[in-house]
């Protein structure tokens, strides 16, 4: 039988797994997706690895006797720093996968394993995987400009979340469309304690490879030190200081960071020097979010960042969005500005997350005309139901 | 669409920047400040009055120019910032790392004080 695509090691001590993952992700085996090669404790975990260098990433429950997977994860980059893991937790277990993202993991899945989120998982970090890849590659071979900002596009892509909540009391769509001149935009969506939620809308500066590679690390920093922390201005601070460590390029990132709590309608955000969200109420009539102060990130280290608390009420939208929305511009080098955004919430009030964020895209799409698109556009939109629930 | 020039008071010299940054054409920018910048210089103040448009390409340009010269022990403020372009400043709080002034005349002022 040929090399399946992609291989994976699975570390778990339950001998039930192996048996389990064989027989669920059969059709993957038998397509020649996925081969699997299983570990029982993070010791032999490591063999594995020094033994087969053609393994892909690493699926890793973290109790295990021996060596545990917190430990295992640290020693992973020592074999190769360009493998991805993806950390199995208990349900709720905050505490050790924030260690786990903080230790360079990719994503995370919850105990029991649903198999259908598994595939996503999998797939998405293999995805990510096969960009990180040829961004590595094209970085050692210096090709074209072009070629590279192709790669950082992927990249980009290949992080953003495309599923997206859907409840009864509130609903959450995002779409970013790249530039070709790529700067690195992203959004996240993360599922926090007690049913909130945590947004994230960002802007890397510059572009090309080094901006996406800076948009990766700035991503997963977030995912990590969002996790357990209930003040958005701790994380933005920890993000920062992270952040700064290892930038030698001066290289930045904008970033809105907020938890939204769907019992009340709360959204507490802190602003590491992005455009403010605008809050629609249900009449379609729109207002800024107040100002917090907070500096870019990843520039000054020490940095505090002060978080403010508004309420989402009954119908109300809440409208994140990156400068390429409001600085789109037209043939005649008008820029699109927050007048003709209010406006399309005026003339249609939102009731529905993804027609919202769609019709904006309309707008500025027919606004521009023919003019080439110079920044990514993203926006990120929350409707709470009038209901209420 | 970019323009940059630049002129001298005594040891400082003023570059003035007019038309738009943005991510097409930042590494323009970045070479143009350091082709204005002479190793003699004391002071530099970056003079923002005819400039339209920044990114925040331009801004990371402008954040590498004021921590290299900053290692020089060279001074370097930015004046003249259109409402726009201020605003900018604001939102992404640079005005709490770059010295931000009025006029030319104001940002010399400060230099010598």
């Amino acid at each position: 039988m040929a090399e399946a695509q992609y291989k994976i090691l699975v570390v778990d001590d339950e001998v039930d797994l192996q048996p389990l993952m064989l027989q669920r992700m059969r059709r993957d085996i038998r397509a020649g997706r996925y081969s699997f090669v299983f570990a029982h404790n993070g010791i032999e975990a490591l063999e594995k690895l020094n033994e087969d260098d053609t393994i892909d990433m690493v699926l890793s429950d973290i109790n295990m006797p021996q060596m545990d997977g917190l430990t295992l994860l640290e020693q992973i980059p020592t074999v190769d720093p360009n493998i991805k893991s993806v950390i199995v937790s208990a349900y709720g277990d905050m505490k050790n996968i924030r260690t786990a993202m903080n230790r360079g993991a990719f994503d995370f899945v919850t105990k029991p394993l649903d198999f259908a989120d598994l595939r996503i998982t999998i797939e998405r970090t293999l995805a990510h995987l096969t960009e990180w890849r040829a961004a590595l590659a094209s970085r050692d071979q210096l090709v074209s400009l072009q070629k590279e900002l192709d790669v950082a596009n992927k990249m980009q892509k290949s992080i953003l979340p495309t599923r997206f909540p859907r409840q009864a009391d509130y609903e959450v769509f995002a779409h970013m469309e790249p530039a070709r001149n790529v700067g690195g935009d992203f959004y996240d969506v993360i599922n926090l304690e007690h049913g909130r939620i945590g947004l994230c809308i960002a802007d890397v500066s510059d572009k090309g490879v080094p901006a996406a590679l800076f948009m990766m690390s700035s991503r997963t920093l977030l995912k990590g030190a969002s996790i357990g922390c209930e003040d958005p201005g701790d994380v933005l601070q920890e993000v920062n200081d992270l952040l700064r460590e290892t930038n030698d390029t001066e290289m930045f990132v904008t970033l809105l960071y907020g938890i939204y709590d769907p019992a009340t309608g709360d959204f507490t955000y802190a602003n590491g020097g992005h455009n403010e969200p605008l809050l629609v109420r249900p009449d379609g009539s729109s207002s800024l979010l107040p100002r917090t102060g907070g500096i870019i990130l990843g520039v000054m280290a020490g940095m505090e960042f002060a978080h403010n608390t508004i309420n989402v009420g009954p119908g109300d939208t809440l409208f994140l969005y990156t400068d390429g929305v409001s600085e789109a511009m037209n043939v005649e080098a008008e820029e699109f500005g927050m007048e003709r955004l209010a406006a399309i919430f005026a003339e249609t009030p939102p009731n529905d997350a993804e027609d919202t964020t769609m019709a904006v895209f309309k707008a500025v799409h027919a606004f521009a005309g023919e003019t080439p698109q110079s920044d990514d556009i993203t926006c990120l939109t929350l409707h709470r139901s009038e209901s209420g629930s | 669409m970019m323009e940059v020039t630049s002129e001298r008071r005594g040891s400082t010299v003023i570059i003035n920047t007019a038309g738009r940054v943005d991510g097409s054409n930042a590494s323009e920018f970045q070479d143009a400040l350091e082709a204005n910048i002479g190793a003699e210089d004391s002071a530099v103040i970056l003079n923002l009055a005819a400039l339209d448009y920044i990114s925040s390409a331009g801004l990371r340009i402008i954040l590498l120019s004021a921590k290299n010269l900053r290692q020089r022990d060279v001074g370097f403020s930015i004046c003249s910032l259109s409402s726009s372009v201020h605003e900018l400043f604001i939102i992404s709080g640079f005005d709490q790392i770059i010295a931000i002034h009025s006029s030319p005349e104001t940002a010399l002022a400060a230099q010598e004080g």
